[in-house]
């Protein structure tokens, strides 16, 4: 089984092997299976893992990344001779003597399931050409269409606010993005989240309860256009925007 | 605190040689992943099984502390542990992405992840793919996940056209983790409520078994014994494609605390003893 050689300088620290089908965790805290006492190291820095037939190094998002031969990597498949840099320490990285190593170049994919852009385009190209209506696109997240969610305020507050957060909190605490006062209301009373299928109004269950088109919510329901939301001594009316 | 209970199984199915999903389930982190990968020899398995390990040791990072460094591209709009999960995300992608383009043997290789995330008050649902995310919530089934296939992206910009496009094309991915160096997943968040119940699966399973279908097996039954009917149930009627299913049923969602908290504490030993 291949290992790794950990060094500062010219000092060997000591050794680990690695096992087929087994992982290894590299970083400053004492629970990793290679620990190194350094502060340029994170506690949890790098990993190492065995894969098919070989050895595949990670880098977990470390403060200071993780080097192989002197280059900045993400993840590297390891090599013979390959010198990791952590911090300041070295691991040198090396097949046992005869010991079986993954082939330098296997055959090659036998499909790709994911849409290759340009083939893409080609094949929307015909189907319009077919019915020879609209134009063709490749949708990108810029160009998908998406309606925002509008709360206009009638009552208890003046002006409108767009619902661009994934979840917007209603509540008396001052983090909110609607804040209410009322000696009955919750830190969050209530929260908009924005799903595939529209905007949810959700009670939180705690305190004064909010109302929709006049019927109090007790869970949770999903918005329509010019639906008119009620809370505490706020009025105001949802609406989807192009 | 949310208390899940939860399973998950893969299958390989009956006709593939090997099961390139991968699956993971963690009540301590609240993580929940299915990853379906794709490209041929090993490379499926090495793709959809790097997908689910990069997340989840770096979820298991941020939640033990202080190393939780956050990816540069967070996103104001979302919370804390939103972004969390997409900075997951994208490591992964990049991790995937490098070692196809850095080894010809896995060139091309890919993969689908969906993911549950539990905060204490809300759930976090984020996709990259077509493994669907199912919510059941009184009785409601909902899917938290946006599939990202040809077929459902055309049918949203152009229907007419959509018709038109060759079967060979519909279900062929337009969006995957290392496919490219970045990669846009997308994501919801949303509360939760005592009784929800939350299904992931690969297209082995959603290709197969309907949404309405699997509901009823999970409404009925434990999720352990869930999962194993629909895996079943997916391979009697061709188990062409490997199957993977987590079944999350959440039980309570809010804590007890206060007075009544209090009572209920003092209360439990005797409600054992006459039970």
């Amino acid at each position: 089984m291949p290992i790794f050689k950990l060094q500062f300088k010219d000092n060997v620290l000591g050794e680990f092997s690695i096992e087929p089908g087994k992982s290894l965790t590299i970083g400053r805290k004492e629970s990793n299976d290679i620990p190194i006492e350094n502060l340029a190291v994170s506690g949890h820095h790098a990993k190492i893992d065995s894969v098919g037939d070989g050895y595949l190094l990670t880098d977990l998002k470390s403060k200071n990344g993780s080097f192989v031969n002197n280059e900045l990597v993400a993840s590297h498949w390891l090599k013979e001779g390959d010198i990791v840099t952590i911090g300041k320490h070295t691991l040198v990285f090396s097949y046992a003597e005869g010991e079986d190593r993954p082939a330098e170049d296997a055959p090659g994919m036998e499909q790709t399931m994911v849409m290759d852009t340009n083939k893409y385009r080609d094949m929307l190209d015909q189907a319009m050409k077919a019915t020879g209506t609209g134009e063709t696109r490749v949708l990108s997240e810029t160009q998908v269409k998406e309606q925002i969610g509008v709360l206009s305020f009638l009552a208890g507050a003046e002006g409108e606010l767009e619902l661009t957060k994934k979840l917007t909190k209603i509540g008396k605490d001052a983090s909110s993005d609607i804040v209410v006062s009322g000696l009955m209301m919750a830190k969050t009373a209530i929260t908009i989240s924005k799903r595939p299928q529209g905007y949810s109004l959700s009670y939180l269950g705690k305190g004064t309860k909010p109302k929709v088109n006049g019927q109090t919510v007790k869970e949770s329901v999903m918005l329509n256009d010019f639906d008119e939301i009620e809370i505490g001594t706020i009025k105001m009316q949802f609406v989807l925007k192009n | 605190m949310v208390v899940i209970e939860s399973a998950g199984l893969t299958d390989i199915g009956r006709k593939r040689e090997g099961n390139e999903d991968a699956f993971y389930v963690d009540d301590d982190l609240k993580l929940y992943l299915v990853a379906d990968g794709m490209g041929g020899h090993l490379a499926g398995e090495v793709a959809s099984g790097l997908v689910v390990e990069t997340i989840r040791d770096y979820i298991r990072a941020v939640n033990e502390g202080e190393d939780a460094e956050q990816l540069e591209d967070s996103d104001e709009t979302l919370s804390k542990p939103a972004n969390q999960l997409l900075s997951g995300i994208h490591l992964a992608n990049r991790g995937v992405h490098e070692v196809a383009s850095s080894n010809e043997s896995y060139s091309g290789m890919g993969s689908t992840i969906s993911a549950i995330y539990f905060t204490d008050d809300t759930l976090i649902a984020a996709n990259v793919g077509d493994s669907p995310i199912y919510l059941s919530h009184n009785g409601n089934i909902e899917i938290l996940s946006i599939t990202h296939n040809v077929i459902t992206e055309q049918m949203a910009a152009n229907p007419e056209a959509a018709k038109l496009i060759g079967k060979e094309y519909r279900e062929l991915l337009t969006r995957g983790m290392g496919i490219k160096e970045t990669v846009k997943p997308d994501i919801c968040e949303i509360q939760f409520f005592s009784g929800d119940i939350i299904v992931i699966s690969s297209d082995g399973l959603s290709n197969k078994v309907s949404s309405e279908e699997i509901f009823e097996v999970v409404d009925e039954e434990k999720p352990e014994k869930a999962c194993q009917t629909l895996v079943n149930m997916a391979n009697e009627r061709g188990g062409e494609d490997n199957i993977t299913v987590i079944v999350l049923k959440i039980k309570a969602a809010k804590d007890k605390s206060g007075f009544m908290g209090m009572i209920s504490r003092i209360m439990l030993p005797f409600k054992k003893i006459f039970n």
